[in-house]
Formats: structure tokens, sequence, C-alpha cells
């Protein structure tokens, strides 16, 4: 029996999953990510450095802030530029405000529709409405509702500092070209304020959800810092106790291309599989989430290393809590000052690692002495998780062999949304 | 009553604009409602590609030729059909590998080509006709909410067709081409952005892509005089518009 799904639906890009099962065992599973190759970093030598972030925000429609931080942060140490703690502080406010919002859109959009057996949230034939009523089959209106509140005010967070929530302008390499003034930071912080009740509720919501009783052998990998839950800058941790400092990323991890994938696959040198993203920084972090994080995760009863991937949409709600109350501490203390700085260009080369919504981003460049790159290196988070997730697919069709063709793959795909994959981003 | 069947399609971008129309902020009870999602792949599973369409979208630059074949198809099956983003409309980001020889920039990113099949960037229109633009990277809400309307109430869509200049004026915006002298690529860019870059103290880069008919060359004339080298205008010119008549008139006369 052959099973294919040809074009992974509820997803961002375009990617496949095919397997063969012949006399009741799985034969053979491929994830193509058939998206097709913008060479990014075939393109971007010639360019000149204040344009990278521009560029590279274009990788993805949902992580823009992610590419650009990442890039900015990159040039900035191969010129030689130190960023003040002020600049550091409002691009966390970005990352964080478009972690929350990347999540908000996945959990509600791309993966509550699965457990309602819906194809999308909500539609012509199924309008929202309340659970009360016979018509709509979903009856999802109150989460509908949630969604659109919560998703407008960290889209304004990330607007007032940005311009814009999709691919901001004023986030540039030397700091940031305007800053808003206290009104419409009160304004934010007051909306941000206004949506704690809901981000509580999305977090019961995603618990209550009936996962599948799965559990996958792979090791958690994350970026830490003694200070705060690392989004922008930190080492590499991994939950069988390895740290790596940013700058020797390459000595321990590989790219490798795959030959059925235009998307290539990231191993650890010698190790197995990894996985990145929400889950893993949970796993490897708690300690230093948000004590009102913490506590909706107490709450729920969430457990750290529990092994099953599907809790990815859980570690996701937990941190959308964690991302709107450290938002609204980091734009209580913001204060008004310079938060623009001229950068001089010269030789050298940088990389950055971050953490963008779906995990471990990391972006390398080296500049000649104009400013100009000559070589660009981005591995996304997609590229991390690529091994891991198809491990996974192959441990989940082999438990479940015996299930009906339809509901193979749509586990399949489910667990492929858990993993929240960046096809786009994993190619670029 | 019938609702217009809408279809949305991705070709080699970041998704940006499907994530836009299925999360049209402040509009996306009515957007999704009022249409019959006939297909819209991060928006829903399942579907069906082949249409008919009554209004079908399409996001992404042409870099792989199964992408014309596919599209040649949606357009048969579709009454209206608009790009929608800078990619489909000028080629946008992706089309910045058409400056340097293909192969070249294939090399840099995969050791072995034998499975890559990517064709010289190009816009939509390049391969059908195309009955609308809504502009921007990401699109402007406003054209997008204009397309929408137009299928819904059967009129003609009227997108914004003037330059970034006018929109800073309208906001009462200094000029920061001729007051703080930086490059900004407003007077040749399409509006709908809102003059955001100069509003936000920066010169424009052109996210819009051109306007039609806008005169490049004399606006490069212009960063010439302000000391701007020649490589560094052809950058100017080639972020989002390296597939563009307006732009390519530019490029043309700088390069070497």
């Amino acid at each position: 029996m052959k099973i294919k799904v040809d074009y992974i639906a509820r997803v961002e890009g375009e990617g496949s999953v095919k397997f063969n099962i012949e006399g009741g065992k799985l034969k053979e599973l491929k994830l193509n990510i058939w998206e097709p190759p913008r060479f990014f970093e075939g393109f971007l030598v010639g360019r000149k450095f204040d344009e990278v972030p521009d560029i590279v925000s274009r990788i993805c429609g949902i992580c823009p802030v992610s590419h650009m931080t990442t890039s900015i942060r990159a040039i900035e140490k191969a010129v030689g530029f130190i960023p003040s703690l002020e600049i550091k502080n409002l691009r966390k406010i970005m990352s964080l405000s478009q972690i929350v919002a990347s999540h908000l859109v996945h959990l509600y959009m791309l993966v509550l529709p699965d457990y309602h057996r819906l194809d999308m949230l909500f539609s012509r034939e199924n309008p929202p409405s309340p659970p009360f009523t016979k018509g709509g089959k979903g009856g999802l209106l109150e989460e509908i509702k949630r969604l659109i509140r919560l998703k407008e005010a960290v889209n304004n967070v990330t607007a007032i500092f940005g311009g814009r929530p999709l691919h901001p302008v004023a986030m540039v390499v030397g700091g940031f070209t305007k800053i808003p003034s206290r009104d419409e930071i009160g304004k934010v912080i007051k909306g941000l304020e206004s949506i704690k009740g809901d981000a509580l509720d999305t977090v019961k919501m995603v618990s209550k959800l009936h996962y599948p009783d799965f559990r996958n052998n792979t090791e958690y990998v994350s970026i830490i810092s003694k200070d705060d839950y690392a989004v922008n800058e930190g080492t590499i941790a991994s939950s069988s106790g390895i740290e790596v400092e940013e700058d020797d990323y390459l000595s321990w991890f590989q790219e490798e291309e795959v030959p059925y994938s235009n998307a290539k696959r990231t191993v650890m040198k010698g190790r197995g599989s990894i996985m990145v993203g929400a889950l893993s920084r949970l796993n490897i972090k708690f300690g230093m989430l948000h004590p009102e994080a913490k506590k909706a995760a107490e709450m729920i009863g969430f457990k750290i290393l529990g092994k099953n991937p599907f809790l990815n949409n859980i570690a996701q709600a937990v941190e959308i809590v964690h991302g709107i109350w450290e938002c609204i501490e980091l734009l209580d203390a913001f204060s008004i000052g310079n938060y623009f700085f001229k950068v001089n260009v010269r030789e050298g080369s940088g990389s950055a690692l971050t953490e963008a919504p779906r995990g471990m981003l990391y972006h390398q460049y080296e500049l000649n002495k104009k400013g100009i790159i000559e070589r660009a290196n981005i591995v996304t988070p997609t590229a991390h998780n690529f091994m891991s997730l198809e491990e996974s697919l192959k441990k989940l069709v082999n438990e479940n062999i015996d299930k009906p063709k339809n509901e193979l793959s749509l586990l399949c795909e489910m667990l492929v949304r858990a993993y929240d994959p960046c096809f786009s981003c994993s190619v670029h | 009553m019938e609702k217009p069947r809408l279809g949305f399609f991705k070709y080699s971008c970041c998704a940006g604009c499907e994530f836009q129309f299925m999360y049209f902020q402040k509009h996306i009870i009515e957007s999704i409602t009022s249409f019959d999602i006939v297909y819209a792949r991060m928006l829903k599973r399942g579907g069906n590609p082949h249409g008919p369409f009554d209004i079908a979208l399409v996001e992404g630059t042409i870099t792989e030729s199964w992408q014309v074949d596919e599209l040649k198809k949606i357009r048969e099956q579709s009454k209206q059909l608009f790009a929608i983003g800078s990619c489909a409309i000028d080629g946008g980001i992706p089309a910045i590998k058409s400056t340097m020889p293909e192969l070249e920039a294939e090399k840099k990113v995969y050791k072995d080509l034998s499975t890559i099949h990517s064709i010289r960037p190009h816009s939509v229109d390049a391969y059908i006709k195309v009955d609308g633009y809504i502009r921007g990277c990401p699109p402007g809400e406003r054209d997008l909410h204009e397309a929408l309307a137009s299928v819904l109430t059967g009129k003609k869509p009227a997108f914004l067709q003037y330059s970034v200049c006018v929109e800073c004026k309208l906001k009462g915006n200094i000029c920061v081409l001729v007051a703080y002298n930086m490059p900004c690529m407003g007077p040749v860019t399409n509006a709908g952005c809102g003059a955001l870059c100069p509003s936000m103290n920066r010169a424009c880069y052109s996210c819009f892509g051109p306007m039609k008919q806008a005169n490049g060359p004399a606006l490069a004339r212009k960063f010439r005089l302000m000391g701007l080298s020649r490589e560094d205008i052809i950058r100017k010119f080639t972020e989002f518009g390296a597939d563009t008549i307006e732009f390519r008139r530019v490029i043309e006369t700088y390069e070497d």
C-alpha cells in the first residue's frame, strides 16, 4: 500500500510525505520538501551589508523578524559593532512579539482544525458560531474571537517598533531608525494587559486537546543564557548536557544535501537527530520562563522532557504567556533615548544564533572592506528538525500500521503540523 | 446566493501574501466567509486545485517550469486572476538571482545540482494575462481589500497607481531625499505602504515595486549626483525590480 500526501496542508510552504507499506511493514518513508529554492545564499553575495536584513526577512512571511535580528547581529559582529542594552531589549520585544504571533496563528488556524475534525478553522459552510447553536459544526466563535483579540494586540507591538508587523522596516544594522512615543507605548501595554486572560485561556484550550499517545527519542536543542529565557543571544545547550559556544556552531553541526528534498538536513556531527522549537526550549530552560508562564504550565500539569512531539503545541501556548508577560515588563522599563548608531564597515566575518518561533536559526556572513557580502550561510529551524521529523514519522507509521489509509495519513499530517515546520525557510 | 469561488496559489516566495490573506487583520471573518474557499493550501486541508474559480490569487515568482504549466491551467479556469505581492508582480526578491550568472548563484547553495531544476525567475505576467496587481511586500491592505470587495460587488477594482511621494505629501512628511540626502526610491515606487520608510526616518527601498512607467534613469542620475557609486545604484534598482522594464533601463545604463 502506497500512501502519498503530495502537498501537506496548513503548514508554511510546500512539502510532501510518501510511504510504502508492504506486508504490514513500513518499507520506505520520505519527507520531500519540494518548495522551490530561491538561492538566497547565492544572490546575497555582492549585496551591501545594510540591505541584508531587508532581503533575508523575505525568506519567511511568518518569522521575518527572526531572520532580520539574526542577520543584523551576525553583521554587527562581523564589523565589530556592539549594540547597547537598550537596543538589545527592543530587539527582544520584536522577537517575543513575533514568536507569540506565530504560535497563535499556528495553534488556532493550522492545528486546532485537526482536533475538531475540520478542514479549516471556519469557512462559508461552517461560520464562527457559539457552541450551543445547531448551525455550525465547529462552534468555535469564542476561540476565533479570542484569536483576533490576541493577534491584534501582539501585532501592534511589532508594528509600533518595526513600522509594520510583516517585514518590518525600522529595525536595521545599528539599531532602530525611529522610536515610538510614550503614548503609543502606553497604548500597546494596555493592549497586552487586556489579553492576559485570553492567553491563559489559550493554554487551557490547548491542554484539553486529545493528543495522540506517542513518544520519540531525540535530543532537544536550544540556546540558553544565564540572564534570561534566551531568544536572541546565548550558547547552545542540549538535553544530553552538551554546551557549545555560538561561534563553534559549525564544528558541531553539519548541513547535508538530501537527494529527494530541496531542503537540506542538519545533524549534530556524530550524533542522532535533534529537535528544536518551543518544546525544546521549554525542556531545556523551563526554569527561566516568566513566573506566570511557569504557573500556567503547572496549572495544566505540563511536565518537561515528556518525549511526545505533539506536546509542542502545549509548549507554544506556554510561550505565548511568557512572551506577553515579558513584553509588558520590557515595555514598562523602556526609556526614550538614542537607539540608532552609525556602523563603520570593515572586513570581517560574523555568525549569530537566535530562537525563531520554530527553533534555532543560524546566519553567517563574510564581508569585504567595502561592506559587500562575500559569503552567506543560513541554517533554519526546519533544517534542524528534518531528521527528527522523518524519524518520528517512521515510528508513528509503524505504531499505527493497521489504521485505515486516510486515518494514517491524517495522523502523519498532524505530526508534521505539530513540529510547526516552515518549508519556505528550510529551502530559502 | 452562490459565493464567489476563490483559489489561492503559492509559487516561489515566503508565503507572506497567503498569510496576509488568511489572517486579514480586522477583516478575517468577512474575507473568509464571503468566499467559497476552493483552494488555499495554508488555510485549508483538501480542496480542489483545478477550479473553476471566480477569483484566483497568485503569489510568488515563477522559478520552475511546472509552475508555468500549472499557471496556464489556472488562468483558463479563472474568471479573474490577480497577481499578489512583489514576487508575483515584479519577480521581487527571488529575481535578484538574475543579476548574476544563474549557475553561479545555484552552485553557492547546492553541491549536487542534478535535482535542481530552476529556470530564470520571472513575474507571473511574463507567462499569462493578469487582471490586476495587488502590490506590495507584504501586500498593501488597501489594495487587497479593494480586490476582494470588487469581486464581491462586481465592479472593476481601482488600485493605487501613484508613487510613494504622493503618500509622503499627504502625510506631511519632510522629504528624506531632498532634505536629508537619503537615496530614497519613493519617486519611482508604487504607493500602498503609506510612505512607511520615510515616515520611519529611512529611505524607501522599493518593496512595492516600480510604479508603472516610472522614470528610473532620472532618479538614478540624481543618486549619481549625490555620490552613489554605479554598483550602489544597480543594487538599489535590483532589490525589488531586477525583472521589470522600468528598472532594467537603469541597470543597463550603469552596468559595465
